[in-house]
């Protein structure tokens, strides 16, 4: 362990071994430059620790258990017992499989790993404070800086995570018993989640949102689906609502709710509830969103300023302001996807060793793993139609789908937009089963520039929920086989 | 988000300018193509328009600094960045590639070693779709071409990898030829028995014979209005803009006033010149009613632009004549016995599938009197004040081809035969004809000959293939009466064949008896052809 203060030098420094740092610092690696990687706690970032992963891994467990416990259509009779310990423990299992594999690669792709929280100390250097007492302090002077540093939950007014009452996102992955009542502030993708995880564990779930509907960025028929599931699993829902206090009682706590101000209330005065709302809960889950970390940074010392949101904004290269700095992932702007940060990462190594890369993506898909899935990816009509293109669209319900019915998830729908006279495909939408897998397709088309031509005419394997993709191209064309053609 | 605006290429190539004025200050606003500063570069003082809306946040250079191409002069904070989603990033309306270049700070990545001043300029990322493939942007991006302006040939106009390479291809096509006109050396006149020649006759007759696209004098000068016919001339943009307006050549406008040596040219004398053409051309209307010839297409002259092969032909010409003090020494010599020689040789040659002319005697003879004389076979390294004698000898022969002069070089020429010497010049001049010669068989010539005898004349003043010292003009071989001298003294009057020789020389280094000397040298072998033999 470094004591005191040893001034070293890298090419390339990364801070923050986060799906936009870790990937950065092994494609710069791979690319024969020096480079250090500075980590504060954990390899693998939010979404490997906190997020993507862990989550993904109760949402399969708890899928399980529900599948199982409702299929008597099928024939089959079951009502499982869950032990919350051992789903955490197989959850940590995963976790920690993964970042144990981030770390190996970055040693073995030669990458200098530190631990501790890197801060600017000019436009060259950085001093890194050591986790612990005692442990420390050192400097590194750099040629090349990517700040990976990327996001955290937002913590509203009253409402300060405690693990125990208060719940964040990462609180919400690490329980160990099954609350009986819980509040979800927010009806966003993580909220939205995180209340399906535990409905389907048997939690009474009441979802608070200011808006007046479920995941706002999407469409109203992508998220009427999801909302209908999460209704049917017994969540109850508040629109117009903002949490503005809670209080412990003596069994569980009380969460006060009031009209949202953003619009007046008049979301929930439509539903005729104007007053204040008490609700009873054992915990609160507070998921309404999150914010770019760059607090730990000391960004003036390096002669950089977030923006008004918070973010560091960059140019085609990933670049900052100051130019030998960039920035990658949630901390480097919307939309805060893993996969976007990874992309930058490449991007930002191969640009420091001289390489021709750029963010030049043509779409960036996403991916929501609510009951049912979304997956989404490049324009919406709407979108197409604002940039001028003239939006040819098709859709095909998993209704029709063969395969669909055969796993017994007929909700849901894909939409593929086009563009009119050229043909080419500009985005799709898609709710329903293995969302997230099926829009990877639609995202490869968009980039090669196919057309829905491109798309129909590709054989797909029946009986698969892909061949949906397929008819839905079909659909805009106007000749589908299994859907009437509108 | 501040913006970056680098100085762009505001000349033809030009790697740097004087930034001599800046016409913003910071906090001012400014609207696209608004002047922003002054920059004088070694061909023009020029205004630089700014590439975006915005406001000014930051100048970086300071007036009378030279600034290279590409380093950033000043700093925006553009307009309507905010409303940009970030993904899209910085390629905002700005996105203009040309404007945009290499890397200025890449000297500074010392890990990122290929990012040298020969990459491509860095391409900004178009703003919205591109109907393309990754692997094609990319393949853009090296290339250094913008992929939103390729044409794509796939299905709906998609772009494939080979529309970006075609792109890139024809934009380096457009440099190549810039590059491939600057090579070729460049003395006077042609070679070969057939071919024409004669200094700068022949170079015209070339280009007269390529003329391309002839652009008809859009403002003629009528009589009475001198045209300056200069060749630069610097002026502000809207005095250039009001020159266009009036309709007439910017460097026509006469003008007293300078600017570090180059004519300056106020609107005033814009105007001042276009109205005295409308004056004289009212007059010439009188003229031409009275019966004036006009040339055949109605215009009393045609102009077509002085570029390409045909500008850096006249370029090294000029180089040479200002460069090296010229002295052209003339003599004529009896070639009666090379004639016979060559009669004699020529069916035997002939049977070898060569034809033999007289430019591999003359090539012969001329590396036998450059061994006889070395201070000829000579350069002058101007950069180190040493005179270099050239140990080898490489003989360049001036060919006139269609696209101008050009002088493939016969290597080692003192280490090959009459044959071989006259088949690889062949071979060469046709290759120059054919422009399939490639540039490094035009170079590294230690002599040049040029027969300007082919089309006819005698007598000539060639001018050097700088940095060579000498050329050798040959005239034509003409039947002439000579006087001469028989075994017992007695003088007669004969008819001979007589080649008359001009060789030009650099008097820096070479004075006037040596290149006397080595005339005679070359007219000792000329005139008794079997000496060659010895050698």
């Amino acid at each position: 362990m470094v004591v005191g203060d040893v001034t070293t030098g890298t090419d390339l420094l990364v801070i923050g071994a986060g799906p936009g740092g870790y990937v950065a610092a092994i494609r710069a690696g791979q690319l024969g430059l020096d480079v250090t990687l500075v980590e504060k706690d954990e390899y693998g970032g939010a979404c490997l620790n906190r997020g993507c992963i862990p989550s993904k891994a109760l949402i399969t467990a708890t899928g399980l258990k529900h599948d199982a416990a409702n299929a008597e259509e099928m024939g089959i009779h079951a009502n499982p017992a869950v032990d919350m310990t051992q789903m955490m423990s197989w959850k940590d299992g995963v976790v920690d499989q993964l970042t144990g594999g981030v770390e190996k690669l970055c040693k073995a792709n030669g990458v200098n790993l530190i631990e501790g929280t890197a801060e600017f100390d000019g436009e060259n250097s950085v001093r890194i404070v050591h986790g612990g007492e005692g442990q420390g302090s050192e400097s590194l002077d750099f040629e090349h800086c990517i700040v990976a540093t990327g996001s955290r939950p937002i913590q509203i007014p009253g409402f300060e995570f405690d693990g125990e009452h208060v719940l964040s996102s990462e609180h919400a992955l690490s329980l160990e018993s099954v609350p009986d009542e819980l509040v979800v502030v927010g009806a966003g993708y993580i909220g939205m989640e995180l209340a399906s995880v535990y409905a389907k564990l048997g939690t009474d779930v009441t979802v608070v949102e200011m808006l007046d509907d479920v995941l706002p960025p999407y469409e109203d028929d992508v998220s009427r689906v999801v909302k209908k599931h999460a209704k049917d699993l017994g969540v109850e829902f508040h629109f117009g609502y903002s949490a503005s206090d809670w209080a412990e009682t003596d069994d569980g706590i009380v969460v006060t709710a009031s009209p949202a101000a953003a619009d007046g209330g008049q979301a929930a005065e439509a539903e005729g509830e104007i007053e204040e709302l008490e609700l009873q809960a054992d915990k609160v889950l507070v998921a309404v969103g999150r914010q770019p970390v760059t607090d730990t940074l000391n960004l003036e010392a390096a002669g950089l300023e977030p923006n008004e949101q918070g973010f560091l904004e960059t140019d085609d290269r990933c670049r900052t302001d100051v130019e030998h700095i960039m920035a990658v992932g949630d901390v480097a702007g919307e939309p805060m996807l893993a996969h976007k940060g990874s992309k930058e990462g490449q991007i930002a190594a191969e640009v420091v060793a001289g390489e021709p890369s750029a963010v030049d993506y043509q779409a960036m898909p996403a991916a929501v793993f609510t009951e049912p899935e979304i997956g989404t990816v490049g324009l919406t009509e709407a979108e197409a139609e604002e940039q001028g293109f003239e939006p040819a669209v098709g859709k095909f319900p998993f209704q029709a789908s063969g395969r669909a019915l055969t796993t017994g998830e007929t909700d849901g729908f894909v939409r593929i937009v086009a563009d009119e006279p050229s043909g080419f495909v500009l985005g799709a939408q898609i709710v329903g089963p293995e969302a997230s897998e099926l829009v990877a397709e639609l995202g490869l088309a968009i980039e090669m520039g196919a057309t829905l031509e491109d798309v129909a005419s590709t054989v797909h394997t029946h009986p698969t929920l892909a061949e949906a993709v397929m008819e839905a191209a079909e659909n805009a064309l106007g000749h589908a086989i299994h859907t009437l053609n509108r | 988000m501040p913006q970056e605006f680098k100085l762009p290429d505001v000349g033809e190539g030009v790697a740097e300018g004087e930034l001599v004025e800046w016409l913003v200050e910071p906090g001012d606003t400014v609207e696209e193509d608004q002047a922003v500063a002054k920059v004088e570069t070694d061909k023009a003082l020029v205004d630089v328009p700014s590439p975006y809306n915005g406001t000014v946040k930051e100048l970086l250079a300071e007036e009378g600094e030279m600034v290279p191409v590409g380093n950033v002069i000043m700093v925006y904070n553009v307009e309507g960045e905010d409303d940009l989603d970030d993904t899209s990033s910085s390629a905002d309306a700005a996105a203009d590639a040309g404007t945009e270049s290499a890397d200025a700070d890449a000297g500074a990545d010392d890990a990122a070693a290929s990012a040298d001043a020969g990459e491509p300029e860095e391409v900004e990322t178009p703003e919205g779709r591109v109907f393309a493939p990754p692997s094609a942007r990319k393949l853009a991006r090296e290339l250094g071409v913008d992929i939103s302006q390729v044409d794509g040939t796939g299905p709906s106009g998609r772009v494939t990898d080979a529309d970006v390479q075609a792109h890139a291809d024809a934009g380096a096509e457009d440099d190549a030829g810039a590059e491939e006109s600057a090579e070729p050396a460049t003395a006077d006149a042609d070679a070969g028995e057939a071919s024409s020649g004669g200094s700068a006759a022949s170079a015209q007759t070339a280009s007269a014979q390529t003329a391309s696209a002839q652009r008809t004098q859009q403002a003629p000068s009528p009589q009475g209005v001198e045209a300056a016919g200069r060749e630069k001339t610097l002026a502000a943009p809207a005095t250039r803009k009001l020159a266009d307006e009036k309709g007439v050549d910017i460097d026509d406008v006469p003008t007293d006033e300078t600017r570090d040596g180059e004519a300056f040219v106020t609107p005033e004398a814009v105007t001042e010149y276009a109205e005295a053409m409308q004056e004289a051309q009212a007059a010439d209307a009188g003229a031409m009613a009275a019966g004036e010839t006009m040339g055949a297409d109605g215009q009393r002259e045609t102009r077509e632009p002085y570029k390409g092969v045909r500008k850096t032909i006249g370029d090294a010409m000029a180089n040479s004549k200002y460069t090296a003090p010229h002295v052209t020494h003339h003599d004529e010599v009896d070639v009666t016995e090379l004639v016979e020689t060559r009669k004699r040789l020529k069916g035997e040659a002939e049977e070898r599938g060569i034809r033999l002319t007289y430019m591999p005697f003359v090539m012969k003879a001329v590396v036998a009197a450059l061994k006889e004389y070395p201070q000829v076979n000579v350069s002058l390294d101007e950069d180190n004040e040493e005179v270099v004698t050239k140990h080898y000898y490489n003989i360049g022969v001036a060919t006139a081809t269609e696209a101008g002069l050009m002088v493939p070089v016969v290597d080692a020429a003192d280490r090959k035969g009459l044959l071989q010497l006259s088949s690889e010049m062949n071979e060469k001049v046709q290759k120059a004809r054919d422009r399939t010669i490639s540039i490094d068989e035009m170079r590294g010539g230690t002599f040049t000959i040029t027969n300007i005898g082919g089309i006819g004349g005698e007598y000539a003043t060639p001018i050097i293939n700088h940095p060579e010292s000498a050329i050798l003009a040959l005239g034509e071989i003409k039947k002439k009466p000579r006087v001469m001298t028989d075994e017992n003294g007695e003088d007669a009057i004969e008819i001979r064949h007589v080649l008359t020789l001009s060789l030009s020389f650099d008097h820096r280094i070479i004075d006037g008896a040596d290149g006397a000397r080595f005339t005679n040298e070359v007219k000792k072998y000329l005139e008794n052809p079997e000496l060659l033999l010895l050698e």
